[in-house]
């Protein structure tokens, strides 16, 4: 798709110019760098100064040739941030809202039961929508936009608003609608572990104005996306394979891609032949030495690659196998001596890794 | 003693003619309301202060400025009475001004439930597909139903409180304009003070009916919808 607009906003003039093909593009960025805006515009539902969208070929605005679809016709699902439920009616209602409209071309494909038996609610369609809960309402309003069968399907952070289980509930619901439907999504989002999970396309904006982009482990590893990301977001997510589990031992073993294997807590049952784990840069130890009698469940050997400073806070770049980000006080850096191509010793508790 | 003919035709009357007054200005009110509350356009702030006029002025002075408008010897008057159409001192000119005097007050209700109408849900609507219309009638009408409701009934209390803006602009003629107000009114000058007590009591009984049943249908559970 092609988005290239300039929105003049409050504080700052929203001007992004891209062109990208993705199953699912993630727009990243703080609160108020302009990300929903950007939605607003694909969706039709905000002026654009100057510029132009396009969606599978099809040109939804462009200020050169006069054209400006109103939302009607842009064959766009939306599932903003509080989900937007229609209040008067019910869960049935909401979900069949759009299934009536014009696709634009697009075969009628997606069948109510798919998308009731993907997002799991079936058994609350006759609820009114005031008795659902946030997690509930939130796959509602995602059947709502899927059944409209749009073009594409923008999200609008689906999961801020959602506490952490829950978040981590409804995590595999849409990496579920990712691969179940063949629809285009764009995902805003503000977490980086939502991006590292879910996306296979970044867009990172700060401030309306694009600062990278790229398949997310390459474009987010340059150093001045890395200054951007909030210190407390970095965390490192991996693509795994089950090892084997032991119940008594509390902790199962993993295998990482790249061959390496860690320790992680003890998982029932893995959600499929690959699952992502994720650990939190600030929950690695460095170590120079090989260290001995301690209670950490990994102990992986590796090389600085880079360093990366701010603000007394260093980030280093261990490339362990896979790559690790991790933390350190510059006070740490200097007392042990770290550069770059120095060889470490990376300490992981296994409780620290946690399950996506 | 008034007698009981009399009692009912001068309250029949004036529920009528509230009741159509009511019914006249509901989709104009509405129409204007969401134009205040959804849309910009040239001089909104010009017409809403026009339209709000009523409520703040002198209803004599409305209804003064209604006789100008509508007497015969305005152009207005004239064109309508070459029509054949008669607006002052018949029932034409109490359904004027009651409409003119309760008009506001509608308005200012339907115009603040619709701006209580989150419009995210209307632009969700619009990106599922659902026309302006569609959005309209599907969306924002029942979630602003109870603004509509309550102005609605406030419209028609207004109306069969006229008093000020009718007597100009219809008289005081009975069997032909006479509302419960200007009847009580006209008993109370004439010394009638039974008469003008039954009276009283059904414009107590009446008001008694409405807020009740307002405050029933806000309340209660059931929608409208």
């Amino acid at each position: 798709m092609l988005l290239r607009c300039r929105v003049p906003l409050a504080h700052f003039e929203l001007d992004i110019d891209v062109s990208f093909d993705a199953r699912l593009a993630s727009i990243f960025g703080p609160s108020g760098s302009g990300k929903t805006t950007i939605l607003d515009a694909i969706a039709g539902l905000r002026n654009i100064k100057t510029g132009e969208i396009e969606i599978n070929g099809r040109t939804l605005f462009s200020s050169a040739q006069g054209i400006n679809r109103p939302p009607q016709e842009r064959g766009v699902g939306y599932v903003p941030q509080e989900g937007a439920l229609f209040p008067h009616l019910s869960v049935r209602n909401n979900i069949l809202f759009g299934a009536t409209r014009d696709t634009f071309g697009k075969s009628k494909d997606i069948s109510l039961n798919h998308v009731l038996d993907v997002l799991e609610i079936g058994n609350l369609l006759d609820r009114p929508v005031t008795k659902l809960s946030g997690g509930e309402a939130q796959r509602v309003a995602l059947a709502r936009a899927i059944l409209s069968q749009p073009q594409l399907l923008l999200m609008d952070e689906p999961l801020a608003s959602l506490d952490i289980t829950l978040k981590e509930k409804i995590l595999p619901y849409l990496a579920r609608v990712r691969d179940e439907f063949e629809i285009p999504m764009i995902y805003v989002t503000h977490s980086l572990a939502e991006v590292l999970t879910l996306a296979d396309w970044v867009l990172m904006i700060k401030q309306g104005q694009l600062v990278t982009q790229g398949v997310p482990k390459e474009a987010l590893r340059s150093s001045h996306a890395i200054l951007e990301i909030p210190e407390e977001q970095f965390e490192n997510v991996f693509t795994v394979s089950l090892v084997d589990s032991d119940v008594d031992a509390g902790r199962t073993k993993v295998r990482m891609q790249t061959g390496e294997e860690l320790f992680i807590p003890y998982v029932a049952q893995p959600p499929g032949p690959l699952f992502q784990i994720r650990i939190s840069a600030d929950d690695i130890i460095v170590a120079t030495q090989n260290p001995e009698g301690t209670s950490a469940g990994n102990v992986l050997p590796g090389i600085i690659r880079r360093i990366d400073m701010r603000e007394g806070q260093a980030m280093l770049m261990v490339l362990a196998g896979e790559e690790f980000y991790v933390k350190v006080t510059a006070a740490a850096v200097k007392k042990l001596g770290l550069v770059v191509d120095c060889p470490v010793f990376l300490m992981m508790k296994a409780r620290s890794f946690r399950l996506l | 003693m008034i007698s009981s003919f009399e009692t009912w035709q001068i309250t029949f009357f004036s529920i009528a003619v509230g009741l159509a007054s009511t019914l006249l200005i509901l989709p104009f009110g509405i129409a204007l309301a969401w134009l205040f509350a959804r849309k910009e356009w040239p001089l909104k702030s010009v017409v809403e202060t026009v339209v709000l006029l009523p409520l703040v002025m002198p209803p004599v002075s409305t209804g003064l400025i209604l006789l100008k408008i509508f007497g015969r010897r305005s152009p207005l008057g004239q064109w309508l009475y070459e029509r054949g159409i008669e607006i002052v001192f018949n029932w034409k000119g109490v359904l004027i001004a009651m409409s003119v005097m309760s008009f506001p007050l509608l308005v200012r209700s339907v115009r603040t439930s619709f701006a209580e109408v989150n419009v995210r849900l209307e632009q969700i609507a619009a990106t599922l597909g659902a026309s302006p219309l569609k959005i309209f009638f599907v969306i924002t009408i029942p979630l602003a139903y109870k603004g509509i409701v309550a102005g609605a009934l406030l419209a028609f209390s207004r109306a069969l409180g006229e008093f000020g803006a009718t007597i100009l602009l219809a008289g005081n003629i009975p069997g032909k304009t006479q509302t419960l107000s200007l009847a009580i009114y006209n008993f109370v000058q004439l010394g009638k003070d039974p008469e003008a007590y039954t009276l009283l009591g059904i414009t107590v009984a009446l008001a008694f009916l409405f807020v009740w049943s307002s405050e029933w249908l806000l309340r209660s559970e059931k929608r409208l919808y």
